[in-house]
């Protein structure tokens, strides 16, 4: 099966600034990729430049097998939940849905039916006749993915869509995120600062710095990746914690080691590799560790580093 | 449009913005203060004793001259927001994400802000008949008037689609379509001496607007032919046609930033 989205070495300037440098990724069919950055990553440019809202300066892409030099049939073959949403404060959410099947080629009857049942999907059958300025955000970011899923695309861009959302907003429309996924074999690209968002339900994850393409893969290829442990406490008995500060301390891949005030017996350290060799240490000086807990192992502690903001 | 069929992108986007203008209200609000102003210019023409110079073709020449130009106010209006307001919005992005050409875009949302003209025109006729009875006159005004005002509405409409286009923002893109608008007005207001001569001459009919409102007044007020002063209306066709034109190939670079890059 042809991949869903293929990028190499895609790049967008806006005169002297670079937007986006160097993006370049693969994506399957049934993917759910989540898509990191910091602010000005580049993470909005990149999904209007694959949305064939603006050109690429450099570098080339497809979509659903379709190349970049073809955006009116790309834009036949993604649903694309913009940043800014989009929504007509008079327009109800069935005239919303209906406009916009209908853009897509859908016959007035096609729409129609096609808007009822996305409406029925997204919970928003009750409220099918109600203006959009009385819609919540929630509701509002329900209709925005539906919206884009009206004319069945193969790739389904989603910008920011649980920014702002109370938790179980943002629960509703991550699962609604992964049915899309699982239920149609859409590929979706979701962008997000939030990290939790991407742990939650991406199978995959690109990190973008500076407009470049940090990492790519899954979310626990990246985390190994780039997430070496950072952190660790290691439990011995009261009687033996100041001892084994010293031994930590001098041991190798330690960083530092200190004593937990508050907890008798454990023993934090901050690790700059694998801490097998500080347990090591530990029990050549004959001190038994009753527990370890290695902390840091986690996609935030890799974005933080790739980004530069560790 | 068959309900089985999928219709081409201007129509869609033009029943949704007729749905727009006419449903939510911008329509009918513009068309009733077109219709107050234009009923306050018919009362003073036909009632009140001490304004009412006028003779009855000159009363009917000075209605369908308002209709004219208030038609192209409304139409100004309309098609200043036509993307600029989208823009303003947050809803232009969706809307170029749809698999539609931008020129299709832009074409049904035109013809969407022209539908004000044939608004504001039918509110005219009862003005123009009721003045115009017993002088032969209200066949010629509708005629007259439909001819200049379609020309002026379309050419006007073109012009702010093309505003609106590359303005930075919605206000922006108003305000110069009224200051274009009011520039091409000027010239009415000048004395019947700076009128006259090759070069007033000139001006009259170089200016669309000017020229469209002086053929009104020659048919209508001087009773001229509609063939006989014809030329008057070579200005006002070629100013809409060109700005159509213009409209359309432009809007093929219509952009979620006024002036970018695609």
């Amino acid at each position: 099966m042809a991949a869903a989205v293929v990028a190499e070495h895609v790049g967008r300037d806006y005169g002297a600034v670079c937007a986006v440098s160097d993006l370049s990724f693969e994506v399957e069919p049934g993917d759910v990729v989540g898509v990191l950055g910091r602010n000005g990553a580049g993470k909005t440019t990149s999904i209007r430049v694959l949305t064939t809202i603006v050109a690429p300066t450099r570098g080339r892409f497809a979509v659903a097998g379709v190349p970049h030099t073809r955006p009116d049939e790309i834009r036949r073959r993604i649903g694309v939940l913009p940043e800014g949403g989009g929504y007509p404060a008079r327009q109800t959410g069935e005239e919303h849905l209906v406009y916009h099947a209908r853009l897509h080629g859908a016959s007035r009857a096609a729409a129609r039916a096609a808007a009822a049942a996305l409406l029925e999907e997204f919970g928003l059958a009750d409220r099918a006749r109600t203006p959009l300025h009385a819609y919540s955000l929630g509701m509002r970011r329900r209709l925005g993915i539906a919206r884009a899923l009206v004319n069945g695309p193969a790739v389904v861009f989603l910008d920011e869509p649980t920014l702002g959302l109370d938790p179980a907003g943002r629960r509703v429309v991550l699962d609604h995120v992964r049915a899309v996924a699982a239920g149609r074999g859409a590929a979706v690209l979701l962008s997000t600062h939030l990290l939790d968002d991407v742990e939650a339900c991406c199978t995959r994850v690109l990190i973008l710095h500076r407009g470049r393409t940090v990492a790519a893969g899954t979310v626990s290829e990246v985390v190994a990746r780039a997430a070496a442990p950072r952190s660790a406490v290691v439990r011995v008995a009261p009687v033996d914690a100041r001892r084994a500060v010293a031994i930590l301390a001098a041991a190798p891949g330690v960083g530092a080691a200190g004593e937990a005030l508050d907890r008798p017996g454990e023993v934090r350290v901050d690790l700059a590799a694998d801490p097998a060799a500080a347990l090591r240490a530990l029990l050549d000086a004959g001190i038994a560790p009753l527990g370890l807990t290695v902390e840091g192992a986690r996609l935030s502690d890799a974005f933080l580093e790739m980004t530069g903001a560790a | 449009m068959s309900g089985n069929r999928s219709a081409p992108g201007w129509w869609v986007v033009l029943g949704q913005e007729l749905r727009d203008v006419w449903l939510g209200g911008r329509g009918p609000a513009l068309t009733f203060a077109f219709s107050l102003i234009l009923s306050a210019v018919a009362y003073l023409v036909a009632t009140n004793t001490a304004l009412n110079f006028l003779e009855q073709r000159e009363a009917v020449g000075l209605i369908v001259q308002v209709t004219v130009a208030m038609g192209g106010i409304l139409v100004v209006i309309a098609a200043a927001d036509a993307i600029s307001g989208e823009r303003d919005r947050g809803t232009l992005e969706a809307l170029l994400l749809a698999p539609v050409p931008r020129r299709q875009i832009a074409a049904g949302k035109l013809a969407a802000a022209l539908s004000l003209w044939p608004a504001a025109f039918l509110v005219a006729l009862p003005y123009v008949w009721f003045l115009g009875r017993g002088v032969g006159v209200v066949g010629d005004a509708v005629v007259v008037g439909l001819l200049v005002g379609s020309l002026l509405a379309l050419e006007l409409g073109a012009l702010g689609l093309v505003l609106s286009l590359f303005a930075g923002s919605n206000r922006v893109s108003l305000a110069l379509s009224l200051f274009v608008l009011l520039g091409l007005f000027a010239p009415t207001q000048l004395s019947a001496g700076a009128q006259q001569g090759w070069a007033g001459d000139l001006m009259l009919r170089a200016n669309p607007l000017t020229a469209g409102v002086h053929y009104v007044g020659r048919v209508l007020v001087d009773g001229h032919s509609l063939g006989r002063d014809a030329d008057l209306l070579v200005a006002p066709a070629v100013a809409a046609v060109a700005l159509a034109a213009v409209a359309l190939l432009a809007s093929g670079r219509m952009r979620l930033r006024p002036g970018g890059a695609r």
